[in-house]
């Protein structure tokens, strides 16, 4: 029986690196597999999304990946036509869709969301980015990338550049990540530093520094993660207008960076990436966003199946 | 006998709660919902000598025994208190109260995005993972709480 059978993914922190490899290798497997036989992995299986906050890149790779294993989905992406407008709790929708479906996908803004309903779901339910500091499934993209397009992930130096307060992707990635024998460098606008309240698991089990400075760092990078740097999170436009310079990745940047260096990025982007790197070698995050849909897919097929596939 | 028991009566039935971190008394006395409503004798003293430089509070509430939940709270808010039984003027039972691997309901957790605290039908879990530094962690937000600073439900 594989260890994922019915089992709720809900933070990455439940992922310890034998787990993580056990799903990297399920992914290669999908990537490699034929797809007639792909199409069977999930046959007759609905997915259930309920998005109380809307993310169309999320939901599309879990509809993406549903579809590549031969299973349809169904859900609801948008709150205000639900009846969760109407005042249903949360507990209910949830039983409901798990009563439709036979693996949930949650996005929501409270902290803790997905905790929750998986303990009121009756089927396996995913985090799919859930309050300011869980998004595991990214992170599992995330470091699927990185070990494909390295061929490692120990011994790299990765820096993490941007929105490092509020993006909940870096928290998840950090945890991820300290599964691993990295050097980790995080570089961000002083006002968007990371939450030191946030980091006391991570600093046990990942050393990383922290600073203001791109240029400090770019030339020694094996990996560059680049987030969104929104104008919302700056008390004032001048503050915005002063820093947002500074961690823009253009083709000046990537000529000081390593040969074999990788760019990736979350998406969606805004202008933190000048479309003029999309062509250069270093640039990864498409295929970032392809692999997406390929570890949501291993991911889900561990869920369903109870000897894997 | 001690100076510092001299100073308030002795209880027939009840609970002694001793060493309370000095100027936590009250704070306790909330924890605990004691407020003397129902009738029984209650006696407090704040501020009580303790060794050479501190100070302590004592609490002695009759016909009232602790239960987990209240023991928790006391560990949370006094950790070095100490809960003594008293059965017809005698101490039947003494015990230290120390932190549980996880409190449940009790406390709010001090996240306010987080669900536990939302209008869901849920329970606040707070996980122990640190006891001597008193740190707990929301089971739900995995938020650390500063045990100073929790309300209670
Ligand atoms: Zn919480």
């Amino acid at each position: 029986m594989n260890e994922f059978f019915q089992k709720d993914i809900i933070s990455v922190r439940d992922l310890n690196k034998q787990k993580l490899e056990v799903i990297f290798e399920a992914t290669n497997k999908i990537i490699n597999m034929d797809p007639n036989k792909r199409r069977e992995i999930a046959r007759g299986k609905a997915l259930g999304y309920l998005f109380y906050e809307s993310s169309t890149r999320t939901r599309l790779s879990f509809e993406a990946a549903m579809a590549l294993i031969g299973g349809t989905s169904l859900g609801i992406s948008d709150v205000s036509s639900s009846s969760t407008q109407k005042g249903e709790s949360l507990a209910d929708t949830v039983k409901i869709m798990s009563i439709y479906s036979d693996v949930l996908v949650l996005r929501h803004s409270l902290d803790g969301s997905s905790r929750f309903a998986a303990e009121v779901s009756s089927k396996p339910v995913i985090n799919g980015g859930s309050g300011t500091e869980e998004h595991p499934t990214q992170a599992i993209q995330d470091l699927f990338t990185i070990k494909k397009e390295k061929n490692k992930i120990d011994g790299l130096k990765i820096g993490i550049v941007g929105d490092l307060k509020y993006g909940r992707t870096v928290y998840s990635l950090l945890h991820a990540l300290g599964n691993y024998d990295v050097e980790v460098h995080l570089i961000s606008p002083q006002v968007l530093k990371i939450r030191p309240d946030s980091t006391y698991d991570i600093k046990k089990r990942l050393s990383f520094t922290e600073s203001t400075s791109l240029e400090e760092y770019i030339d020694d990078l094996d990996v560059v993660y680049v987030t969104r740097i929104q104008k919302e999170r700056f008390p004032d436009e001048e503050e915005y207008l002063k820093v947002k310079g500074s961690y823009v990745i253009g083709l000046d940047v990537i000529k000081k960076m390593k040969e074999d260096a990788i760019i990736l990025h979350p998406l969606p982007r805004l202008d933190e990436i000048s479309v003029e790197v999309d062509k250069t070698k270093q640039a990864r995050y498409f295929k970032q966003a392809e692999y997406g849909k390929y570890t949501r897919a291993a991911l889900l097929g561990l869920l369903l199946n109870e000897n894997g596939f | 006998m001690q100076e510092s028991e001299l100073i308030v009566r002795r209880i027939k039935e009840g609970t002694v709660i001793d060493h309370v971190d000095g100027g936590k008394g009250l704070k306790v006395l909330d924890a605990l919902g004691i407020d003397g409503k129902d009738g029984s004798l209650i006696t407090i003293a704040l501020n009580v000598p303790s060794g050479k430089y501190k100070k302590k509070d004592i609490i002695k509430v009759e016909n009232r025994f602790l239960k987990d939940d209240d023991t928790n709270k006391l560990a949370v808010i006094a950790p070095s208190a100490t809960v003594n039984i008293i059965k017809d003027y005698k101490l039947v039972e003494k015990r230290r109260v120390s932190l549980p691997n996880e409190i449940e309901r009790i406390f709010r957790c001090s996240n306010p995005d987080c669900v536990t605290n939302s209008s869901e039908h849920i329970e606040s879990v707070m996980d122990v993972i640190d006891k001597d530094g008193r740190v707990l962690r929301c089971r739900y937000c995995n938020r650390l709480l500063d045990v100073n600073q929790l309300k209670y439900r």
